[in-house]
């Protein structure tokens, strides 16, 4: 691989990883899903400065042409982090609706217990009409 | 003064009555709080039976999330003083009062209760104690102060510190991530000895695989929460 090209994704990839660092810093992401990227953008870098490892593997599943090795591991990576992302909002889902649920019954107790604070007091209001 | 020990619990059916027993009878003077982090087990049983003060999480949180909610309830109602105290059995109430007097004498904003300065009582295994280590060089390379026990549960806060946890808690693994992030703030923490006892009952909840997880997350997150806006 020609150097400029390594040096120009060896750019890109620090800059990604200074991107996610940075909005963790700030609070906008958590921690927890940056990681994967994080992880991703390192594994990147190790193909960038040791091209050979993707040539091996080219070779190895039989791959001809090196750059669609790259595409596979690129394709394969996006694949599981969108699965990863999909189990996330799965469990998300559950805890919205389960959330939904108990805030319904509770504002049905507290209605509840509203009405009957109200009857008592209008027998205890002592007007004669 | 209003004191509050926080005690979040998830399947701690065995141990968390004694738990309470422990503060009412050693820490009097300090209000308790059990959270009820969605157990599945009898836990939240128990604490209706028994009376014991608890809020009920609909869905399951995890420390993280479980601790924070006992900040916020510290918060909303006006306490001065909140103390993590676990409920299974590990940490001992006879120390609360004491670490309420080393927090006033020194001005400090956070006292931990660690298990490493005079090294006596429960030690945790060999590699949890490597895994602190770690944790405690890192956060000396950071912030210049030794913390000896960055993992221990058993910490105590004053007002502004609560405030910081209740609006900005780490979700999972909080402990040593929480600590440099009030640190970074210009925070002061001290430490005191404490014995702490084996877990008597129950599973703790860190697996092997989780461990790796766990050294990774939590070192990059003590980077980031150095800088922390």
């Amino acid at each position: 691989m020609e150097l400029r090209l390594q040096i120009f994704i060896g750019i890109m990839v620090v800059a990604m990883l200074l991107a996610i660092a940075n909005m963790v810093r700030k609070g906008k992401i958590d921690l927890r899903y940056a990681l994967g990227w994080m992880g991703f953008a390192v594994f990147l870098l190790v193909l960038d400065i040791f091209p050979e490892i993707v040539f091996w593997f080219a070779e190895l599943i039989g791959i001809s042409i090196p750059a669609n090795m790259l595409f596979l591991i690129g394709v394969i990576l996006a694949i599981v982090m969108i699965y990863s992302l999909t189990v996330s909002v799965s469990n998300l889902s559950m805890k919205v609706k389960r959330l939904t649920q108990e805030l319904a019954l509770l504002r049905a107790e507290l209605e509840k217990n509203v009405a009957k604070n109200d009857t008592e007091s209008d027998s205890r209001d002592g007007r004669s009409d | 003064m209003k004191k509050l020990a926080i005690i979040p619990a998830y399947n701690e059916q065995a141990s968390i009555l004694n738990t309470v027993r422990d503060i009412k009878m050693n820490a009097p003077e300090f209000d308790y709080v059990v959270v009820n982090d969605c157990s599945t087990d009898g836990t939240l049983d128990v604490c209706e039976k028994e009376g014991i003060n608890c809020i009920k999480l609909p869905v399951n949180l995890g420390i993280g999330g479980a601790v924070q909610a006992g900040y916020l309830y510290g918060v909303r109602n006006g306490y001065d003083i909140a103390v993590q105290f676990d409920g299974d059995g590990q940490h001992s109430a006879l120390y609360l009062e004491e670490m309420v007097d080393y927090l006033i004498d020194n001005s400090a904003d956070m006292v931990i209760g660690s298990r490493f300065i005079k090294n006596e009582g429960f030690q945790s295994s060999r590699l949890r104690r490597m895994g602190i280590k770690h944790f405690n060089l890192l956060i000396k390379m950071l912030t210049g102060r030794s913390i000896t026990d960055p993992t221990s549960g058993m910490r105590m806060v004053n007002g502004d510190v609560m405030r910081l946890f209740s609006e900005d808690y780490p979700k999972d693994y909080p402990e040593p991530e929480s600590v440099v992030y009030i640190m970074s703030k210009g925070k002061k923490v001290l430490e005191i000895p404490v014995l702490m006892n084996e877990r008597k009952e129950g599973i703790s909840s860190i697996s092997p695989t989780k461990s790796v997880y766990y050294m990774i997350k939590v070192t990059i997150a003590i980077f980031i929460a150095r800088v922390r806006k």
